[in-house]
């Protein structure tokens, strides 16, 4: 693979017209003589650059315009103004090698057809995209590798359980080669095992053929585990862009020491050290800024009756929520 | 609660409005090129058949905008596998399932079998007796009696075929045989459409029963031949239900 | 261009694949294969009417023949596409297709002809017995027999295209099924389905002969039984033709537009 499947955004925007209808018989009739419409801003501004080969994670509440802006990288919504590159093409016109050099991966959709074994899907794929023999055979050896599709493949769709239609989907997904992944949602719906399956095959694929891979989810583990670098978006402006361990560094510089004791800890006492926000008979939590964590963890091993002690980061959901928190106040 | 749904569309029941109108005239050209200014066939007159077409009309509206909407909900349900909410509900699950969704602007079509009768009698002249509409009413209600009957039994095969989502199509195609009186059937149709699916006794009797020629016997034969059948219906439908709430998910 | 070409290189595999996906929704098939009992409908009547004299040139055999004919061509070139087009593009699902390099169209035309050979697998048979059995004769001249095969494709194809059109306008509005239905009634009138164009008076012949219903069932049915002079069959064709260079150009623009909003809309 060449160094050209990047991905380049530069002001984008992206407007919806929705036409508002409130609920009544009598706005029901006139919504069918006149419409009122209503501008929605989904994509507000939004400018970066992802480089060939990057993991990178899309976070942010409902609606804050992730699902939009990866549409938007794939072609299926043009811009309203900004513009967009992906691997050296503009996505809007769907030109044929841009359409083979990408892929999309709906969790809630799927695309193997239902009634037919997954391999009647991957052969269809594999003429629709035009793949030579062997490669498809090497392709389709190194997903079995991965995933173990040979297995399950010659089912129909239908009788397959969940996470195995996920894996196949996977591979459906996968066998053209593409070198730009977007992943909207992959492991929703499915249990925590296969949730680690998955992630594991993402970080294999794109360690293995140096595709650039973004993805959105709802599970932060999946873009904790997977995406050292994160793209938060809120209300369709970007909120951040960068590693998500500096993120969870500036935003909330505190750590949370666990302690356990034997005896009922002294509540006045810790809250000389930090901020109490868990006490009880056998059981405290503290929160510290960062760079007191070293005095207050020395401090704390002095008391005989602390008979364990763990440090712990704060949930990234918190540390999000916060972040939308300060953006909302700077912005007021 | 499925009338406000049909209510908040109403573009939709202009529009299908219109496209009743057109349907219901469209069904009577080849009748008009076929039978009008020309002898009677197997005993029926054009506007004699016109009175046959108006029954059919009529019926029709009644499977559209009432029975079908619905038996294509259950087959979704069962589908989709939502069908154990319906079952939970405290109230008869045959009943629930029969009043899902209404089509609300099949009600021009009612509009218009009443029109297509009211003419057929104004071309031939005369004014059917008091007694007959009571006993072709009766016939009517009877007819779509069957009509359910039937349609029960079909959802009740739904629990087994569950792909079958043309099911609803079928139904209104067999009951498009109606659309002529039964003795323009020969032979082995004929007894197919009197006895086994019994589509002259929902349009063709109660017909001659407003022309006056329904024998009294074949008129109270069909009454209870249609007792029959919603009996039968009621226990394909328990059984169905019977076997699907016992048989694990 | 290139890429066109190599594009097309994928249609024998969407044939393939589509066609066993026919083959697994055999009952859905059959089922539907029933349904279509409009022709049949219409026979009783006109069988009646013609038992004591024909009916313009149709005696009785002479409607027996034309319907089951009309029944045949109309379940070899009927297309399903607008239902599938309306549902995906209500669910979403069309931005899958949209995502593979290979027009969404092309990909839908694939899937309905595979379905062919299992429809005609049923309806052939039975239309050879019911014809034969009237005593009609089918066509054994070979140019006769390639201008019924051109027709029939010509008449599947200017369906398709047609059917694909009214499928698109669902980008433009809530549902285009009631264009739908306002299509298929004029079908049903103008196109032989209820009944022969002949027994229309003369003026509505003459209408119906330049609008394309006729080319959509009338004219295959009307070459399989014999109603057609070669004279006749040429013209025909040749209108056939126009009519699928005009719908199918019809359809790429509407879809074009269709996508165009897609995009704008959010799909």
């Amino acid at each position: 693979m060449n160094g050209e499947h990047g991905i380049e955004v530069v002001s984008l925007h992206k407007d919806y017209r929705v036409h508002r209808r409130e609920a009544g018989l009598w706005n029901t009739i006139r919504s069918v003589f006149h419409r009122t419409y209503e501008t929605v801003h989904a994509v507000r501004d939004l400018s970066f650059r992802i480089e060939p080969g990057e993991r990178v994670g899309f976070l942010g509440p409902n609606g804050a315009g992730k699902t939009t802006t990866l549409k938007v990288l794939a072609g299926l919504l043009h811009p309203t103004s900004g513009s967009v590159r992906v691997a050296g093409h503009t996505p809007q016109l769907r030109e044929y090698w841009f359409l083979k050099r990408i892929t999309l991966v709906m969790g809630q959709k799927q695309q193997l057809i239902w009634d037919l074994p997954p391999v009647e899907t991957f052969a269809q794929n594999r003429a629709i995209y035009d793949i030579e023999r062997d490669t498809f055979e090497r392709t389709m050896k190194e997903l079995d590798d991965l995933l173990g599709i040979f297995a399950i493949a010659s089912k129909p769709t239908r009788k397959l359980s969940l996470g195995e239609r996920m894996k196949c989907e996977l591979a459906a997904a996968l066998l053209h080669r593409p070198e730009v992944l977007f992943l909207d949602e992959p492991t929703i719906g499915l249990d925590v095992s296969m949730q680690l399956a998955v992630r594991d095959f993402i970080r294999s694929y794109n360690e293995r053929t140096g595709a650039t891979t973004l993805l959105t989810s709802h599970y932060m583990d999946d873009v904790a585990a997977l995406c050292p670098r994160v793209i938060v978006i809120d209300k369709g402006r970007l909120c951040y862009d960068g590693e998500l361990r500096k993120l969870v560094q500036t935003v909330r510089p505190d750590k949370s020491i666990v302690l356990r004791y034997t005896e009922r800890p002294d509540r006045v006492a810790l809250e000389r050290i930090g901020t109490v926000t868990e006490c009880d008979n056998a059981k405290a939590v503290v929160r510290v800024p960062q760079h007191q964590v070293r005095d207050a963890v020395a401090h704390l091993l002095l008391d005989p009756n602390v008979h364990d002690l763990t440090i712990e980061d704060p949930p990234v959901e918190e540390v999000l929520r916060e972040l939308f928190a300060r953006t909302a106040e700077a912005r007021l | 609660m499925s009338l406000t749904l049909g209510a908040q569309y109403r573009w939709d029941f202009l529009v299908q409005g219109a496209l009743s109108v057109v349907w219901n005239a469209l069904g009577i050209v080849p009748l008009y090129v076929a039978l009008h200014g020309r002898p009677p066939v197997a005993g029926w007159s054009y506007e004699q058949v016109l009175v046959v077409v108006g029954w059919f009309t009529l019926l029709k509206a009644v499977l559209d905008g009432a029975i079908n909407p619905s038996l294509t909900a259950v087959v979704d349900h069962i589908r989709k596998g939502t069908l154990d909410f319906v079952l939970m509900k405290p109230a008869d699950a045959q009943f629930l399932v029969s009043t899902a969704k209404f089509e609300p602007w099949r009600v021009v079509d009612l509009v218009a079998g009443a029109g297509i009768l009211v003419w057929a009698f104004h071309l031939m002249g005369v004014v059917p007796r008091a007694a007959d509409v009571v006993v072709s009413t009766a016939l009517l209600l009877v007819a779509v009696a069957v009509l359910y009957s039937i349609w029960i039994v079909v959802v009740a095969a739904a629990f087994w075929v569950v792909r079958l989502d043309n099911l609803s199509y079928l139904l209104s195609s067999l009951l498009d045989f109606g659309r002529w009186p039964v003795s323009i059937f020969k032979g082995f149709v004929r007894l197919l459409f009197t006895i086994v699916i019994p589509i002259a006794l929902m349009t063709t009797y109660p017909a001659e029963a407003l022309l006056g020629r329904l024998a009294f016997r074949t008129a109270a034969l069909g009454i209870v031949g249609s007792l029959v059948f919603a009996l039968v219906g009621r226990l394909v439908w328990t059984r169905a239900i019977g076997r699907y709430t016992s048989a694990s998910s | 261009m290139l890429r066109r070409v190599k594009v097309l290189r994928a249609y024998p595999t969407l044939l393939r694949v589509g066609f066993a996906g026919a083959v697994a929704y055999r009952a859905e098939m059959l089922v539907w294969m029933l349904t279509m009992t409009m022709p049949l409908v219409s026979l009783a009547l006109w069988s009646a009417v013609s038992a004591a004299a024909p009916v313009g040139r149709f005696g009785q055999r002479d409607f027996v023949a034309y319907f089951l004919a009309t029944l045949v061509v109309r379940q070899l070139t009927g297309s399903w596409v607008v239902w599938e087009l309306i549902q995906e593009i209500k669910s979403g699902a069309l931005a899958s297709r949209l995502l593979k390099p290979i027009h969404p169209l092309v990909a839908y035309s694939a899937e309905n002809i595979a379905a062919i050979p299992m429809r005609a697998l049923l309806a052939i048979p039975m239309a050879i017995i019911g014809i034969v059995s009237g005593g009609g004769k089918l066509p054994h001249d070979p140019p006769l027999v390639a201008a019924l095969f051109l027709s029939l494709f010509a008449a599947w194809f200017i369906t398709f295209c047609v059917m694909a059109m009214i499928g698109t306008l669902s980008f433009f509005m809530e549902s285009s099924y009631s264009i739908f239905e306002i299509w298929l009634a004029c079908f049903m009138l103008l196109s032989g389905y209820l009944l022969p164009l002949e027994l229309f008076p003369e003026w509505v012949r003459r209408v119906t002969y330049a609008l394309p219903f006729r080319y959509m069932l009338s004219f295959p049915v009307e070459i399989l039984i014999g109603l057609a002079s070669p004279a006749e069959i040429a013209r025909g064709l040749l209108v056939q033709g126009s009519y699928c260079v005009g719908s199918c150009l019809a359809a790429i623009v509407v879809w074009r537009v269709g996508v165009r909003r897609f995009g704008a809309f959010g799909g």
